[in-house]
């Protein structure tokens, strides 16, 4: 039951909404499309969480994909035993690092009275997510080691079958709990992304590094 | 030659009297909102001063601006790629300190206020956090008319002789009002990594639009002026629209509107986009030089025809032909951009004030030869200073834009005292009799149509489905947060 829920139920349900509200808070609502920074509020602890949890996150994040989109030179990649550890320990390391910046974060929100108006129930849902999810992980990496190894051979053909609604929970089934509310938590943050400030993560600016300088609008002739 | 068309606001300084209705006026239209208490697209300081924000023209602390690197222009603050570095904490901001904390009074506790023996009265709150605010210690014009001058005016980095706001006889002030300069190389549009900022074909208006902007907060640095401000609300960056809803119908500005002072003139001005950088790269004292070379002349017949060619109306043609800041900014040359060596080519001039006579006897002061005005060198607001603000650290400038004021002054001074006017003080200056009626006309009686020169925007020339959601503000669509 709690199997069908965590590995059937919440990954469509995620999938489903990402699908569905992304395009419509876009057009509806695009107003309320940003990253909501608040340093202009308060900075100085924010240097030291914002800059830890993003640098932390992102190649835990990156890795976590590439495994899923190109299992095969990952599996090349990892199949020795140095590289492995090397790579491990840095995940771990990286892991610790996105920990020590979003727990800075959850701190700060909880410590700073300025933040009060800017802080809602959106706001504090994904810090102790995002906290959670953290420690799922560095947990994980610490006492279920080779997770980058088995990760490719487990949860990457399950997501795959995820993909061709064809799911096969037989690849998850059997981890032990910690590992299911990291999944859990992963669909949980998917789900939440349209609604929330999340919604940052869409934007890669590609366009600024290739424009000029100078961005022009005539109302004849459109942007230039 | 790449001839587009710009509207140019020109301030006379020499006429601000520090008033703040611009302020007002400005603040009643347009940020008067959550998230936007702290914004003063229109503000006015006083010189000399640290300003708002505290310290804006110190480009060590926000970077802003450009500078030249190689014969090329860079931005000072971040290349593109540490751009994309320094997203989650943009290292230049400006922070609520340096601006001030909002405030308002609970006016409710003056009847509310319980039974006792002391008046009630109202006490400040932050408009951000709501809290009681037990001492106010800032406020966008904290160092008005010289208050705190110790620690605020001695700040002034313009200030050669930090000693002058400590001596009461050689003291000195003035006010300068600013709004976003409209920038023809506008540093916070380079800087957006989401291209949210964008310059306006038609009239160089600079614009945020509020449904790109993602909130990353590099223009608020990157402006050298400091008049991109962040919504701490939305999340998003707002500036100075320069009124166009206004101004698209031919209106005022709001600020310029409501100048008691009569000190500000609106116009179109033609320049050349292809020289723009070129100029740019001249060295500090050539830059205002450069400046009025990249005006062009509307009534040279080869400016027109280009101009028609990037299709610049007639109408708008008329109105440069008419307009005021060409007079003052390229026939004249009596305005100045503010800080030019911050390499954005600002497009709001300023015309600089004379200093008031304070005494014409003792050593203070030594007259000049027509025995009115004090020389140059002897001047209360010291040259060094203005060019300091107004002529990237060029003294000539300033003298010749103070010699023709001061041949305005007693030209028309022996006019009234029906006195002979000597010719060679006008020719000194580099005026004539005709330029220096005209030129009093401009400073003095011209009035609201004379001083403005708006043309519309001609939408009627574009198709309806361009016209359709290509306008407005964008404000009633609803934001984050309780309303």
């Amino acid at each position: 039951m709690l199997n069908s829920f965590i590995f059937v139920v919440l990954p469509y349900a995620a999938l489903a909404l990402v699908i569905f509200v992304t395009p419509y808070r876009y057009f509806s609502d695009r107003l309320t499309w940003s990253a909501y920074s608040t340093q202009f509020l308060e900075r100085k602890t924010l240097l030291w969480g914002i800059n830890p949890w993003h640098y932390g996150i992102l190649p835990v994040l990156a890795a976590h994909f590439l495994g899923v989109i190109a299992p095969g030179p990952m599996k090349a990649l990892l199949g020795n035993q140095n590289r492995l550890l090397v790579f491990e320990s840095i995940g771990l390391a990286l892991g610790l690092f996105a920990l020590f910046g979003c727990l800075l974060l959850l701190l700060r929100r909880v410590n700073t009275p300025i933040l009060k108006r800017v802080t809602f129930a959106s706001d504090w849902a994904l810090l102790y997510l995002l906290a959670a999810q953290t420690l799922s992980g560095v947990y994980v990496a610490t006492y279920m080691r080779w997770g980058s190894q088995w990760y490719l051979h487990t949860a990457v053909p399950y997501l795959w079958s995820l993909l061709t609604f064809n799911p096969q929970l037989e690849y998850v089934t059997d981890f032990p709990l910690v590992f299911k509310l990291h999944a859990a938590g992963a669909f949980l943050i998917v789900a939440l992304l349209p609604f929330t400030k999340l919604v940052h993560l869409l934007y890669v600016p590609f366009d600024f590094l290739k424009d000029p300088p100078i961005l022009y609008r005539w109302r004849s002739k459109g942007s230039e | 030659m790449n001839v587009r068309a710009q509207l140019v606001m020109v301030f006379n300084l020499d006429k601000c009297i520090g008033c703040h209705t611009c302020s007002i006026s400005c603040k009643n239209i347009w940020t008067d909102r959550k998230g936007a208490e702290y914004m003063w697209w229109n503000n006015v300081e006083t010189k000399p001063g640290v300003g708002y924000p505290q310290k804006w023209e110190n480009q060590d602390i926000f970077k802003g601006g450009w500078q030249r690197e190689g014969g090329k222009l860079k931005l000072r603050a971040l290349g593109k790629g540490p751009t994309l570095l320094n997203m989650f904490f943009q290292p230049n901001m400006p922070k609520l300190d340096d601006y001030y904390e909002p405030f308002d009074f609970d006016y409710s506790n003056l009847y509310k206020a319980p039974p006792g023996s002391d008046q009630p009265v109202a006490e400040a709150f932050s408009q951000i956090s709501g809290e009681r605010i037990e001492k106010i210690t800032g406020g966008p014009n904290w160092d008005d008319d010289l208050s705190g001058s110790q620690i605020y005016a001695a700040n002034d980095s313009n200030l050669e002789d930090r000693t002058l706001v400590e001596d009461y006889g050689r003291m000195f002030m003035q006010y300068l009002p600013r709004i976003c300069n409209h920038c023809l190389n506008p540093a916070c549009v380079a800087s957006c990594p989401s291209r949210a900022i964008y310059k306006r074909g038609e009239d160089g208006v600079v614009l945020v639009d509020q449904e790109v902007c993602k909130g990353w907060r590099f223009c608020t640095s990157a402006c050298p002026y400091k008049k991109v401000y962040f919504n701490w609300q939305s999340g998003k960056a707002e500036k100075c629209i320069f009124c166009f809803p206004r101004t698209e119908t031919g209106q005022c500005n709001a600020c310029a509107h409501s100048c008691v002072g009569r000190i500000r003139h609106v116009g179109v001005l033609l320049y050349d986009a292809d020289r723009v950088e070129e100029a740019l790269l001249k060295p500090d004292d050539q830059l205002v030089a450069a400046h009025r070379d990249v005006i062009l002349d509307p009534h040279d017949p080869k400016v027109r025809e280009a101009a028609r060619t990037n299709g610049v109306s007639d109408q708008w043609l008329e109105a440069a032909e008419k307009s005021p800041v060409y007079a003052l900014v390229k026939e004249f040359a009596v305005a100045l951009p503010l800080h030019p060596e911050f390499r954005t080519m600002p497009m709001a001039y300023y015309i600089p004030s004379l200093s008031p006579v304070i005494s014409s006897g003792g050593d203070l002061h030594e007259l000049a030869d027509h025995g009115t005005f004090p020389i140059l060198e002897k001047m209360r607001a010291p040259i060094s200073f203005l060019a300091s603000l107004l002529s990237g650290g060029n003294q000539e400038v300033i003298a010749d834009i103070l010699r023709k004021q001061i041949a305005l002054r007693l030209f028309k001074r022996a006019g009234n005292l029906g006195q002979p006017v000597e010719e060679s003080i006008l020719k000194n200056a580099g005026l004539d009799e005709e330029g220096a009626n005209r030129l009093y006309r401009l400073f003095t009686i011209a009035p609201y149509r004379e001083r403005n020169v708006i043309p519309t925007q001609q939408r009627e020339e574009q198709d309806s489905c361009q016209r359709k959601g290509a306008s407005g503000f964008g404000i009633l669509k609803k934001t984050r947060g309780p309303k």
